[in-house]
């Protein structure tokens, strides 16, 4: 190495001053923008050629060839006579707002559900008078409905969720998940009726048991 | 009430902050004139009869509030002077020159959460960043800054600052073993390790330099090295300066010495918990650190506040009010003449430049000038000006040096530092001690 | 299992232990800590979670958990086309990713015997060991940082940033390239490129050396890294070491001239090897490898022959039903992919084989007796991507 003990870290702290007035390598961003190669293939953007036209004539190869699907293009065929589309159906077109609408949770204008009968919302007003419109009560609201009406018709959730303002998937989840509630009138889910009722004694021995085991610590029954 | 709370309600926020701050500084201000009015003679009595432990308070103080200063300059410097060596450009956007970085950096540290995680030994974990920071606050105590600037002249202070400096090691402990966090625990003990270690050769490398000198205040080792550069003591003591240099870095846990906080292996070592304001008491008291030692260095060895020549002694005794009348046509007259001729040529040479442009670059550059004149004045005239220059070049200097080695140099591994320490540092402090003293016994004691 | 007092911040152990060796590893001695640096640290390659059982600051035993960035990508590749696919391998060693794409591209080429134009070759090879000079650069750079010094790692990057900026100018993107393509590359050399390349090779050597030399020397630098994980050349080769790893261990094995592909057989370039086998040996040893890919470049530039730069294959590729294996020369070892092919448009499997993987099997023969500090070191000399581990 060195004879001479710490002349190796000598030489290095004189490279870094001498470093130190050097020009530097940063490149000042918003004032000066480092130059990209033309080949650069970041650019989202649709390229023209000399002439002023659109090279892309929507052959649909490059999303055919995209290994994880993330092109999404529409076009018109070459005789103008009908749209073509080519991608994710949750970005594209048409059926762009019934996927939108399907994942927040809102109630989706599918044409199976115009066939249900129009009902008397005064009685659904009046149950969301009672209960404050409080999702944080969507459970006995949801009872009281089922009360009224004998089972949960869709207008009556739909009405629920405009009114409360709370998702309409979290009520028809809560309503869905209990064995008591059903969205048909009883007649037509006797079977499930009666399934849901064989669960009920094993459901309650099952809360039973777990309240004994987590009896006296946090978050358990007293 | 109403009528005052819509009024309130219809200002715009400048406008609530000069009625909030208007009436608050006038209702203070006259409450202050009550004060000076009646209690003023009583209060002047008191202050000269007790001047001494008034002095004493208003240095402390003062000590207090400027490591604040010092804390943000080390902070930045060591961000734009690593920057600057690692060939980018380093804090750039926030003030000139990104200087006022620092600032947003303590500014954002107050505002962060500030929590005591979930098993830590409250106590312990809350009074550890103020044990560390009091420590270093405190040893700035016996500092001369320059003649007749310190807060208290100890006829022991080295070993006071020793002492004293030697107790935020204690901070570290403190906070490396109450964070319920094995990083925090490791980084704890080894900075224990460390800095008990490089006490010893860091206390002995000096001795040599107090047999010489024959004192341990350090003010009166500061006069002993006035004249020329040569009778600085690290022309005396060279083999101590070194010690004193490495020994001091360990101590205050800098690169290549920094095992305590190593970023890359224990996290952020005993300050692994910490966040908010409590990190950044960690965090101000390495950097007073740095400068506490950065000083002590100069004041020990390069000889402080003295200038490297000896400079006889002018006094440009200005006597303004000895102009009577025309000073106020001085006053007046002088800042706008000046704005004038210096934006002159500003306003003739480029032709873009609108003219009250060129007037606020001729004021601005006025008052660069009056400013370095009237300080080369007080420079010239005043010893304590001088030496406080002197100083603080020669302490920054020692930053900048503790910084460059941060910059270049990788971590040592911890038994690699004791081993250091114990068979290399602690051997060489004595034999400087020996030689010293032996050299003194031969040649006979310097007058 | 709940009712056991479990310490607050404890690595939760397996309960009940699966093997042996997790049952040895869980009891602790006398005096014996389990530190768990975990998969957010600052100087693990990535993320990976290591556990160590620690005896004071002495590593006594060690238990790596890796998978924090499987990806799936074998799965997921098995549902793409074979051109598809190769986009699949780029972000694995992203670090040099055309050693990634290099050998999946040989193995389909071999399944579908085709021949790939000597000008293509030669400039897979030139990108390559540009490619390759950039993941050494960022290496030794790494190796320091780990060890505290924070300049080197910025002047790697530096190095690092011109030749990125080049590989732009040649495949359209400065990481995860996908520029190589079955039968040829994905576009011939360009004006853009050759200037920056003619421009960065005038002052390559020169600048590498002063960049990187800054630690060459240093005593602390030297005095942490000589001497340390230590591996003689049986053990690496009983533990299937490969790469700058293995040659710094004394086995001059490389597959550019053991099992030669691509023009290498026409290229003249030595093997550096190092006989010390410890972290300085092969920090040294990848110093000493890119200088001789800058000897290759020269050679590529000189003798770069004219023609297509991409054999005509179909649109819809249907290899042949069968298996191939390829394996190329990394920058960390030997690269391989063993390709399956069941006669459809999509293969059937293709396995990787990382040698990143291999070399962190190798921490519990490595790493036990020495300190925390010196699993850092010893974890970056041996220069791990985790995208490659995990896959």
């Amino acid at each position: 190495m060195s004879l001479i003990p710490g002349l190796g870290m000598v030489r290095g702290m004189a490279l870094t001053l001498r470093r130190f007035f050097e020009p530097k390598a940063t490149v000042f961003y918003p004032e000066v923008k480092a130059d990209i190669p033309p080949k650069f293939r970041g650019r989202l953007q649709l390229l023209y050629d000399e002439y002023g036209t659109l090279k892309c004539e929507t052959c649909f190869q490059c999303a055919q060839a995209c290994p994880i699907e993330c092109i999404d293009m529409g076009g018109m065929d070459p005789k103008g006579r009908f749209h073509v589309h080519w991608g994710a159906a949750e970005t594209y077109g048409e059926r762009r707002e019934e996927s939108a609408l399907r994942r927040s949770g809102r109630p989706v204008p599918d044409p199976a559900y115009d066939h249900f009968d129009p009902l008397d919302m005064r009685a659904v007003d009046a149950i969301l008078d009672e209960h404050d419109a409080d999702p944080a009560r969507l459970l006995a609201i949801l009872e009281a409905t089922q009360a009224h009406f004998g089972y949960l018709p869709v207008a009556a959730l739909k009405r629920i969720s405009q009114v409360s303002a709370a998702p309409y998937a979290l009520i028809y989840g809560t309503a869905s998940f209990y064995g008591h509630l059903r969205f048909a009138p009883a007649d037509r889910s006797d079977a499930d009726a009666a399934a849901s009722a064989r669960r009920r004694p094993a459901e309650a021995d099952y809360l039973a048991g777990l309240g004994a085991s987590l009896a006296g610590r946090p978050g358990g029954d007293a | 009430m109403t009528a005052i709370s819509r009024t309130w309600g219809r200002l715009t926020l400048p406008g609530k902050v000069v009625f909030t701050l208007v009436p608050l500084l006038a209702v203070l201000g006259a409450g202050l004139i009550a004060v000076v009015v009646l209690f003023g003679g009583a209060a002047a009595d008191l202050v000269t009869a007790n001047l001494g432990i008034v002095r004493f308070a208003v240095a402390a103080t003062v000590i207090l509030v400027i490591t604040i200063p010092i804390a943000f300059l080390n902070i930045y410097l060591e961000m734009k002077v690593i920057a600057l060596m690692n060939l980018r450009v380093g804090p750039d956007r926030v003030g000139p020159w990104g200087s006022l970085l620092s600032v947003v950096h303590g500014l954002k540290v107050l505002l962060k959460e500030d929590f005591t995680p979930t098993g830590a030994d409250a106590v312990v974990f809350t009074w550890a960043p103020v044990v560390t920071y009091g420590a270093a606050v405190m040893t700035l105590v016996v500092l001369p800054f320059a003649p007749g600037l310190y807060a208290q002249d100890f006829n022991i202070g080295l070993l006071y600052f020793f002492a004293v400096g030697g107790l935020g090691v204690v901070g570290l402990l403190m906070g490396g073993w109450s964070s319920y966090n094995k990083y925090s625990l490791l980084g704890g003990l080894r900075s224990a390790a460390q800095i008990i270690s490089y006490e010893i050769p860091l206390t002995l490398s000096v001795v040599g330099l107090l047999i010489l000198a024959g004192t341990m205040s350090l003010n009166q080792i500061v006069q002993q090295q006035s004249g020329w550069f040569t009778d600085w003591f690290v022309f005396r003591q060279p083999l101590g300066f070194v010690i004193f240099l490495i020994a001091a870095a360990a101590e205050g846990n800098r690169t290549p010495f920094d095992l305590t906080e190593a970023d890359s292996e224990i996290v952020a070592g005993f300050a692994t918990e910490y966040s908010g304001m409590r990190f950044g008491f960690f965090f101000f008291a390495e950097y007073v650190n740095v400068f506490i030692l950065s000083a002590l260095t100069a004041v020990l060895f390069l000889g402080g506040w003295n200038a490297p020549f000896p400079v006889p002694h002018l006094s440009i005794a200005l006597d303004p009010g000895s102009l009577g009348i025309p000073l106020l046509f001085l006053i007046a007259l002088v800042p706008v003449v000046a704005t004038v001729v210096l934006a002159l040529p500003f306003y003739l040479v480029r032709s873009s430049m609108r003219w009250w442009v060129a007037l606020i670059v001729g004021f601005l550059l006025f008052n660069v000038a009056a400013g370095g004149l009237i300080f080369a004045w007080a420079f010239i005239s005043f010893p304590a000006v001088a030496g406080l220059v002197w100083f603080l070049v020669k302490a920054f200097a020692f930053v900048f040096l503790f910084v460059w080695l941060r910059a270049t140099l990788p971590r040592v591994r911890i038994d690699q530092l004791m081993g250091f320490a114990w068979k290399w540092l602690l051997p060489a402090a004595l034999l400087n001690l020996f030689v010293t003293a032996a050299a003194i016994l031969v040649v006979g004691p310097r007058a | 299992m709940l009712d056991d007092e479990v310490g607050l911040f404890e690595p939760i152990q397996p309960n009940p232990p699966r093997t042996e060796r997790e049952a040895e590893f869980y009891t602790l001695g006398d005096g014996e800590m389990l530190l768990n640096v975990g998969p957010h640290h600052p100087s693990t390659h990535g993320v990976m979670r290591v556990v160590m059982k620690l005896d004071g600051e002495k590593v006594v035993d060690l238990d790596p958990v890796l998978g924090y960035l499987h990806r799936g990508v074998e799965k997921l590749g098995e549902n793409a086309d074979f051109h598809q696919s190769i986009a699949y391998l780029d972000p694995l060693e992203y670090v040099s990713s055309l050693f990634c794409e290099w050998p999946a591209v040989m193995a389909y080429e071999k399944l579908l015997d085709v021949e790939v134009p000597r000008r293509a070759e030669y400039i897979r090879v030139l990108s390559g060991e540009l490619n390759r000079i950039a993941s050494h650069t960022l290496a030794m750079g790494f190796q320091a940082l780990d060890l505290g010094g924070i300049t080197p790692i910025l002047y790697s990057f530096i190095e690092r940033d011109e030749i990125v900026e080049m590989l732009a100018a040649l495949t359209g993107q400065r990481m995860l390239f996908n520029y190589f393509r079955i039968g040829g590359v994905n576009g011939d050399l360009n004006h853009d490129f050759m200037s920056r390349l003619g421009d960065w090779m005038s002052r390559a050597a020169t600048q590498i050396e002063a960049n990187m030399g800054l630690l060459n020397e240093n005593e602390i630098f030297v005095r942490r890294n000589r001497g340390l994980g230590v591996m003689d050349s049986e053990t690496a080769l009983r533990m299937c070491w490969t790469g700058p790893n293995l040659r710094a261990s004394g086995v001059s094995f490389d597959l550019r001239r053991a099992h030669p592909y691509s023009i290498y057989p026409e290229l003249d370039f030595d093997v550096p090897t190092r006989n010390e086998g410890d972290c300085l040996a092969r920090y040294l040893l990848r110093l000493d490898e890119v200088k001789q890919s800058l000897r290759i470049i020269d050679q590529c530039l000189e003798q770069m022959p004219d023609g297509p730069v991409m054999a005509k294959l179909p649109r819809l590729l249907r290899p042949r039903p069968g298996r191939a294996f390829a394996a190329v020369e990394g920058p960390r070892g030997l690269y391989g992919i063993y390709a399956m092919s069941d006669g459809t448009d999509q293969p059937f499997r293709f396995r990787i084989h990382d040698p990143s993987f291999i070399h962190l099997q190798s921490f519990t023969t490595l790493i036990p007796g020495h300190l925390i500090a010196d699993w850092m070191a010893i974890n970056a000399s041996l220069d791990p991507i985790m995208g490659g581990v995990d896959k």
